[in-house]
């Protein structure tokens, strides 16, 4: 039942986001038009792989540190992949691609430098010290970007900020068909490590009793994790509260065992991301909203609402 | 692109200035913080008297022998004060509503000028010019620049509409709130976007390619098409598709001022021209 109504959500929010937009396409040409062929299904499809992928990321990263405010953006990932924008453009690297890739490199940068940080001194990945790293390299990935914004000449810097609130205005075939074969990977990943991410939960020694490989699994979860998100920030900029708020919900309605977790965290994911961009698209058109702002008004709000609830119970 | 920039910050601030004091003598130090008041200044002949400009202000070319005090976003006050200048011209806006209030703290006298639409050019310009004690040569300059803002274009033999784009991702458009609007009514082009309020806002690719302009109008400093004519999203609109772009220079079109007129009538030429420069 829970199912039913999860994908019958998606299934409308995917239906809604093809049919609805700002510019009027008759009913009947939505089969031929190219609006609808090049620009809403290519946008539809990369926001729910986005969304979910973002979600799964979450939910793994939420289980990974055990703390239930982690984003997949706390851990220093936009921080980065801002950084590599900027220093694309500063030098004056062109091309169609050249932003999203420069972007997933810097993403990758700040977490190769997490992930060192995290085994400095044995720490063996310690959540508290990927926390506080990621924090760190983000914030200091974000002042050299402001340095380079402020101090270089190249007028198109400013806008490298628009770029990483972008949201999905790129969407592309290209960009779907990019998605959709690297997220599997990291995905697959993140499901096989279901069960030992279930121990995880009950502490690091009782894990490593029960049998689980406690530091392979802390690292292939965060590497994972954070390689999705990379992805994410390349073909989308930053769209916040999709992974931190979806997790949670997941949880509430398919309780704590991973192995149903994730794949629901992935539908809803997808579903509301879909459902914020097709808001953000129609709400005030012809203008448009960034859809981080859409994610955020409707995310905080089920936020405050479950805060509530747990501080009650 | 910063002086697209530049218009984009002319457009965010739409407060009313004050009618600006002036009991003291002409001023002879002037620093101005907008390349369209350094054009001005320059224009009504108190081109000696700039001290400081900003790094935009690159006409006339006699301006960038003047002393640069930084980008001016925000001005930076001590680069501005060491020029020892008797006069500050500000663009009005928050930020530089803050710095003037610093500047007249330390005894150095400011103006805020609106210049958000081609009818602002007149009033700032008279103002210019009775803090110069040039009044007779910016009281004529302001009739030329009133002219041109009053007046109403013969309609070309088919009018071609347009869209500017500002940023591609997310696409970025000019509405109606925004000189270049009026720059491209007064070329006898019909702005698609003319329907939003606002100078400048975030539309979806899909509004554009709907609204299927004629021509995808640009600032830009470079002869080259813009890299986003090369993405496959964008190829869904038709004038990109068939590389109908009007390339425009921004240090003419990127503010409005003297050179507005021949502003309109570059653009005009490039219409009728197919856009060809």
């Amino acid at each position: 039942m829970k199912w039913a109504l999860l994908c019958s959500a998606a299934a409308l929010a995917l239906i809604a986001s093809v049919v609805l937009g700002p510019a009027a396409v008759p009913f009947g040409e939505l089969l031929h038009s190219d609006i609808v062929w090049n620009l809403r299904v290519p946008r539809a499809l990369l926001a729910f792989l986005v969304g979910g992928s973002l979600g799964v990321a979450g939910a793994g990263l939420q289980a990974l540190v055990r703390n239930p405010l982690a984003d997949p953006f706390l851990l220093g990932l936009s921080g980065g992949a801002g950084l590599g924008a900027v220093l694309a453009i500063a030098l004056h690297i062109s091309g169609p691609w050249a932003l999203p890739i420069a972007a997933f490199v810097g993403a990758l940068a700040a977490l190769a430098l997490v992930y060192r940080l995290g085994l400095i001194g044995g720490a063996a990945l310690d959540p508290r010290i990927l926390l506080l790293g990621g924090v760190a390299v983000g914030a200091f990935a974000a002042a050299i970007t402001t340095a380079i914004v402020s101090l270089a000449d190249a007028a198109e810097l400013r806008n490298a900020f628009l770029w990483l609130w972008g949201g999905l205005s790129s969407a592309s075939w290209d960009a779907v068909l990019v998605v959709a074969l690297y997220a599997p990977i990291p995905l697959a990943i993140l499901l096989a490590a279901s069960r030992p991410l279930d121990l995880l939960a009950l502490g690091e020694e009782p894990a490593a009793y029960l049998g689980a490989d406690v530091a392979a699994v802390k690292r292939r979860v965060y590497l994972a994790a954070s390689l999705l998100t990379a992805a994410a920030v390349a073909v989308s900029g930053v769209i916040g509260f999709v992974g931190l708020v979806v997790p949670h919900l997941a949880r509430l309605m398919w309780g704590h065992r991973h192995r149903v977790l994730l794949p629901a965290a992935f539908i809803g994911g997808g579903a509301l991301l879909v459902f914020a961009d097709t808001l953000a698209r129609t709400v005030v058109a012809p203008r448009e909203l960034p859809v981080g702002v859409v994610t955020a008004l409707i995310g905080v709000p089920v936020f405050a609402l479950l805060l509530r609830r747990w501080t009650i119970a | 692109m910063l002086r697209r920039l530049l218009v984009g910050l002319c457009v965010l601030a739409a407060c009313h200035t004050p009618a600006p004091r002036h009991d003291g003598p002409p001023a002879r130090r002037i620093v101005s913080l907008l390349p369209s008041f350094t054009e001005i200044l320059f224009d009504i002949g108190a081109g000696d008297r700039v001290v400081g400009r900003t790094t935009w202000c690159d006409y006339p070319p006699a301006a960038l022998a003047v002393p640069s005090v930084g980008d001016g976003i925000p001005p930076n006050i001590e680069a501005v004060a060491a020029r020892k200048p008797d006069l500050v011209v500000l663009y009005n806006s928050g930020p530089n509503v803050t710095a003037a209030r610093q500047l007249e703290r330390i005894g150095i006298q400011t103006v805020l000028l609106d210049l958000n639409r081609l009818e602002d050019l007149g009033p700032a310009t008279r103002t210019l010019g009775r803090l110069t004690g040039l009044e007779q040569r910016a009281d004529s300059l302001a009739i030329a620049l009133d002219s041109v803002a009053s007046q109403h274009p013969a309609p070309p033999p088919s009018i071609q509409s347009l869209a500017f784009i500002v940023w591609d991702n997310p696409p970025i458009i000019i509405g109606r709130g925004s000189y270049l609007d009026e720059l491209a009514a007064l070329a006898g082009a019909r702005n698609v976007f003319h329907d939003v309020a606002a100078p400048s806002s975030q539309v979806s690719l899909e509004t554009i390619a709907a609204r299927n302009p004629h021509w995808i109008a640009v600032l830009a400093d470079s002869a080259e098409t813009p890299a986003f004519a090369k993405r496959p999203e964008w190829r869904v609109v038709r004038a990109v598709r068939e590389g109908h772009f009007l390339l425009l220079r921004g240090s003419l079109f990127g503010r409005p001022g003297p050179r507005s007129g021949q502003a309109v009538h570059e653009l005009r030429t490039l219409l009728e021209g197919g856009g060809e420069r």
